[in-house]
């Protein structure tokens, strides 16, 4: 399931213009979640937003964004406010420049994104930048409102769409030089040659099953054999919730050892094939 | 020498040679602009609590404890010890399995890097020689192991006399490209437009410095209050203009033939008759927007 675009707006080269949408290539949502939950009650703990002089809770409707503009007074802006932020870049990926592939620093790249064309009327004018992209063997180079903030954006052309990259600020980026300078310049030829010899027989392609996560596999086989296991007593779904909290200890400990087991064995696993 | 403590040590290792190493965050994340959150009824800034969901009773932190959701609505509790129980022993061991032609990574799967630094004298030698052995094959490695209390895989490659470790996100983080752009029609362009749009791109060929770029946003927001606060009327965004179908061709032709030297007002003409001839006029990056 494709995840609702989280950005829409414009791409632009020059006088060519198309309405285009953006949305994370990263995603949260198959990660096994714990959650917070009361341990008198078995219920789950919400967060809830309570006014800090008052401590009365806040409903969601009287919810407004401040902007601190000196010590306990804000201006409150509207989203509507917030979308005339005179920026071009808020709805716009106007491409100032491109540079060529691989000359941006890996260490920059933040969050990647897919960017398609949004409405039919766009669509060539889209292949149009993409292919010429990928023609000139070029990143493109743009800036874009994203969470608030103004950022550096790589285009990069992939098959029928193009990655968009957030890069990181200058700032957030620590200065190599203060980790690698006292590091030797060159190595012994005979280390060289040596590990050379063995990468050689190491060298594999990529492949997703290289960044599978034995945990969360485990973790997933037990939830499914736990929903099993409550699937006869259905009928009463409320006071089988309360039951299997009660129960906890016995639950628990089943479930942790056997999580513990089933990692254990993965990891044995791992070494022996390696 | 590094300013900051190492995020992890142990050892990193392919067959029978291994070296001390520590990993050291390469990049932080600053603050971003924050708003508060304000009760529009009082003015005061709201903070979070955390209540039940069904009673709606304060809950203390004490009383808060980890859960698995077996089925909608139902969870099953869990000591937190025993979630930090489950986790695998780490053997501090990052032992290298695979090598892949640095060309041939997928990229998306990026989540945070960071520097591999050899811990002692001892161990330069070989880190040296893994550093200078990879980059003489132009190849990175992949390795596993027991990182922040998960098992991650890692990229590591050479980076000037060090190396750059970078976590990827598991498989199921990451949407296939493929997948996401399996919707958008395959047009192939050729000819002209093609032409004129590489034309494009070459007027605009240049260097791009990350560390240099500044985020105006902060400023354009300040504006904005000063704006509101002073009761004066909010501008409207103006609508942007798209290119036509039909008038493609004549918004790349007539993108090729300015590129340079700003709007001249003649271009439906020339555009109407024959096309690009490109002039070249010197100066060419004036009227590109300031980046680095």
């Amino acid at each position: 399931m494709a995840p609702r675009p989280y950005w829409k707006g414009y791409l632009k080269l020059s006088l060519v213009t198309c309405p285009v949408a953006m949305s994370p290539a990263t995603s949260e949502s198959a990660k096994v979640r714990f959650h917070t939950l009361n341990s008198d009650t078995g219920n789950r703990v919400m967060s809830q937003y309570v006014d800090s002089v008052t401590g009365k809770p806040v409903t969601d409707e009287n919810e407004a964004k401040g902007y601190e503009r000196g010590e306990n007074d804000y201006v409150l802006l509207t989203d509507e406010d917030l979308e005339s932020v005179e920026l071009e870049t808020v709805r716009t990926i106007d491409i100032e420049k491109f540079v060529p592939r691989a000359s941006i620093e890996w260490i920059y790249f933040e969050t990647p994104h897919y960017l398609v064309p949004n409405d039919k009327i766009g669509n060539e004018a889209f292949a149009v930048i993409r292919d010429a992209m990928k023609a000139e063997n070029v990143l493109g180079i743009s800036r874009v409102v994203i969470g608030r903030r103004e950022r550096a954006i790589v285009l990069e052309p992939r098959g029928e769409g193009i990655v968009v990259w957030t890069l990181r600020f200058g700032d957030e980026v620590r200065p190599e030089d203060d980790y690698f300078q006292n590091i030797q310049k060159t190595a012994d030829p005979d280390t060289v040659a040596a590990i050379t010899k063995m990468i050689k027989p190491r060298m594999d392609e990529w492949s997703p099953a290289m960044v599978s996560d034995p945990i969360q596999e485990s973790l997933l086989k037990l939830i499914a054999s736990k929903k099993k296991a409550l699937k006869p007593s259905k009928t009463s779904k409320a006071k089988n919730t309360k039951a299997a909290a009660g129960n906890k200890p016995s639950n628990v400990i089943n479930i942790m050892d056997a999580l513990k087991r089933s990692v254990e064995a993965d990891l044995k696993g791992r070494k022996r094939s390696g | 020498m590094a300013a900051h403590r190492a995020q992890w040590k142990g050892h990193i290792k392919i067959g029978e040679i291994s070296c001390g190493v520590g990993l050291y965050t390469a990049a932080s994340t600053s603050d971003r602009i924050s708003f508060r959150t304000i009760n529009k009824a009082t003015g005061n800034p709201v903070r979070r609590e955390f209540v039940d969901s069904e009673t709606e009773e304060t809950v203390e932190r004490e009383k808060q404890v980890k859960g698995f959701e077996i089925e909608s609505g139902e969870y099953i509790m869990i000591d937190p010890e025993e979630v930090t129980a489950v986790i695998p022993e780490s053997d501090k061991m990052l032992e290298i399995e695979a090598f892949l032609p640095s060309s041939e990574v997928d990229d998306v799967y990026f989540d945070k890097p960071y520097y591999l630094v050899p811990t002692d004298d001892v161990a330069e030698d070989s880190f040296a020689g893994l550093r200078d052995a990879m980059r003489k094959a132009n190849v990175t490695a992949i390795a596993r192991t027991v990182l922040f209390r998960r098992m991650r895989t890692v990229l590591i490659r050479a980076h000037g006399r060090g190396l750059i470790a970078t976590t990827l996100n598991f498989d199921y983080e990451v949407r296939s490209s493929k997948e996401a752009f399996k919707a958008v029609p395959q047009i192939k362009v050729e000819g002209e437009m093609l032409d004129l749009a590489k034309h494009i791109i070459g007027t605009k060929k240049g260097d791009f410095d990350p560390a240099a770029f500044d985020d105006r946003y902060e400023k354009a927001l300040a504006d904005l209050v000063k704006a509101k606060a002073e009761g004066r009327s909010l501008p409207k965004p103006k609508p942007v203009q798209v290119s036509k179908p039909n008038d493609l061709l004549k918004a790349l032709r007539e993108s090729a033939g300015m590129g340079e030297k700003g709007q001249t007002r003649q271009k439906t003409k020339a555009a109407n008759t024959n096309a690009a001839k490109p002039k070249k006029a010197s100066g060419a990056k004036n009227n590109q927007k300031k980046v680095g």
